[in-house]
């Protein structure tokens, strides 16, 4: 197969099945299983795609055989490949987990498609409005999707996420033309070379345009009001796809736009990316070590984990890229197996929530210490001492906080005998949706006993971001 | 003219971010219309040059000067976007009238209040697909107002 289809097919095989698939009916258990099939056709072109980009380097198409410059580019790095791969496997999973327990909507695998085919193509472009057309694709299947199974809780967080986040695209839309305006290119690579003979002055607006658009989505401290009332709301399925898929969005964003278009901006502001970080950290730690419903505190917890990979950001170059690449990936399979698991009931699903709760405070062997580790790394290979005793001491604050609310939800979840108000019945879970969520956890502790791979393409996507070939991790 | 676009932009950015924050639905919507047309108009402005022309076809012939055109294109890709948005969220908007007769958002927290409650009395909210104890708690409590 030829690069440039192989650089297609991640998005376009599930949106021209989502475009059939919106006209089935979907809660027929055949309509789910091929969606399902179709999205583990996706993954598996993603993951061919990505030992073509780790092999060859940069695949880079223009669509439509435009000549160069004048056409739509379609452009995998090492950073956007392994971000598509892990966000389309959550949304594989969690399709898998919904299509096993009964789909309720006739929409939903083709919504979960258009989702699919919106991230892969968001990932996998080298063009800025491009980012944000794939960028809406996506999050107008999301708004859709927390709608799912229609209880007026959820169209109502439905309604409020849809709100807050059309505010970010704007933002970032806004963003977009000015960046057009400045450099007279809408070619990522392009506008990294350019922007550097722009003046500063009209550059670092952009750039904060850009901060508080993905920061929106990836639910920062002062951003975040909308994420609890939206996770809470959301059925499981869809909240391990909003904070495990979705959010992704912003971490790529602010790499792609702060590491590799903006470097200038982002070293600039490194001060104040450092401090709304390490806010993110204390207040979503705080807080959800203050909530008892599970949803609550998972939701909270985004907020703090958000918050390292902003921290990691902050300190740049290969190591905190690196850390931020890690990080991202490390949190959106904890998101996914914590918020699957907390659902279920039955043997070993407890178990696979405690690998999640340990994956998520970083107690090896979970994958979470190798996260926790990076993090730790690029803390301390920021600048001074005061800067780094901060820094180290937040996340240390971070982490210890994670333990005492994983665990009090753990006891509350499967040791307490109460009865739980919500729909967490004792019933337990059918067998399949357990095998899927053990399967989660297995991944998650083999990666943390072989973080090689990890490591590998973590440094490599700092690589690709900082253009050098110096630091990385061992 | 830039300042003209400017002060035109700020306005409808100012007039939807103040209608986002009521607590009619409705004029939410209307907000977020506002917002997105003024991202749109902002768009056009950012790529008009003095002296040249908008639009082609270009009077003077091929050669004379024109504006930019791709950023008419992605003028028109930000307005399809938002109105179809804009259909999506009125649709929510229609099914939470349906639902709660009202389209006022501290109405339908009130209801959903109350609504939680009498699911918490009566155990499962899975099993339960139609609020019964809802409408009826909403009388006695009208009543008792």
């Amino acid at each position: 197969m030829t690069s440039s289809t192989l650089l297609v097919l991640p998005a376009g095989l599930p949106w021209a099945l989502a475009a059939v698939f919106a006209l089935l009916d979907g809660r027929r258990a055949w309509v789910g299983w091929i969606a399902a099939a179709g999205l583990g056709a996706s993954f598996v072109s993603v993951v061919l795609l990505g030992l073509k980009v780790l092999s060859e380097g940069p695949v880079e198409v223009v669509a439509g055989a435009w000549p160069v410059g004048v056409g739509i580019t379609l452009r995998a790095d090492v950073l956007s490949v392994v971000f598509a791969g892990v966000s389309v496997g959550v949304i594989l999973v969690s399709l898998l987990y919904e299509v096993s327990t009964g789909v309720r909507s006739r929409t939903f695998p083709a919504l979960v498609l258009f989702m699919a085919a919106g991230l892969s193509g968001l990932f996998l472009t080298g063009d800025i409005f491009n980012f944000y057309v794939f960028f809406e694709v996506s999050m107008t299947a999301a708004y859709v999707l927390t709608g799912y199974r229609e209880k007026d809780y959820q169209v109502r967080a439905a309604f409020i996420f849809a709100i807050v986040n059309l505010f970010g695209s704007v933002v970032f839309l806004i963003a977009v033309a000015s960046l057009y305006h400045v450099t007279g290119s809408l070619e990522m690579q392009t506008v990294a070379e350019r922007v550097s003979a722009v003046s500063p002055n009209s550059v670092i607006s952009i750039a904060a345009a850009i901060l508080v658009a993905f920061s929106l989505k990836l639910g920062l401290f002062p951003f975040h009001l909308w994420l609890p009332a939206v996770y809470v709301g959301s059925h499981p399925p869809v909240a391990a796809i909003l904070s495990g898929a979705l959010a992704n969005i912003g971490s790529y964003g602010l790499l792609r736009f702060g590491g590799d278009i903006l470097p200038e901006e982002l070293e600039f502001g490194t001060v104040a990316v450092l401090v709304l970080g390490s806010a993110s950290i204390v207040y979503g730690a705080l807080q959800a070590v203050s909530r008892r419903n599970t949803d609550e505190v998972l939701a909270y917890s985004a907020i703090g984990q958000a918050g390292y990979i902003l921290v990691a950001l902050g300190v740049g170059g290969p190591i905190g890229f690196s850390a931020a690449v890690i990080y991202a990936v490390v949190n959106s399979l904890n998101k996914a197996l914590l918020f699957l698991a907390a659902s279920l009931r039955g043997p070993l699903v407890g178990t696979a929530f405690a690998v999640g709760a340990f994956s998520l405070v970083g107690v090896p062997p979970a994958v979470g210490f190798v996260a926790k580790i990076a993090a730790f790394k690029a803390g301390l290979a920021a600048g001074g001492v005061v800067e780094v005793m901060a820094l180290l001491a937040v996340i240390f604050l971070g982490s210890a906080l994670s333990f005492v609310y994983m665990f009090q939800l753990y006891q509350r979840v499967f040791l307490a005998n109460e009865p739980q108000r919500s729909d967490r019945s004792k019933k337990t879970s059918p067998r399949a949706t357990r095998a899927l969520v053990v399967a989660l956890a297995a991944l998650v502790l083999a990666i943390g006993l072989w973080p090689e791979p990890l490591l590998v393409l973590g440094e490599r996507s700092a690589t690709d971001l900082t253009g050098s070939l110096g630091g990385g991790l061992p | 003219m830039t300042l003209a676009f400017s002060l035109v932009v700020a306005v409808m950015f100012g007039s939807g971010a103040f209608l986002v924050l009521q607590r009619d639905l409705m004029r939410v919507v209307v907000g977020i219309v506002l917002i997105s047309n003024s991202a749109s108009l902002f768009i056009v402005a950012a790529g008009l040059t003095q002296g040249a022309v908008p639009i082609l076809p270009v009077p003077g012939g091929v050669g004379a000067p024109v504006s930019d055109p791709l950023v008419q294109a992605m003028a028109l890709t930000a307005i399809i976007i938002s109105s179809s948005v804009t259909a999506l969220l009125l649709s929510v908007v229609y099914r939470l009238y349906v639902s709660h007769d009202t389209v006022d958002l501290t109405d339908i927290s009130e209801a959903e209040v109350r609504q939680a409650e009498a699911l918490e009395r009566d155990g499962d909210p899975e099993e339960e697909e139609a609020p019964q104890e809802g409408p009826g708690q909403e009388e006695i409590e009208e009543k008792s107002r």
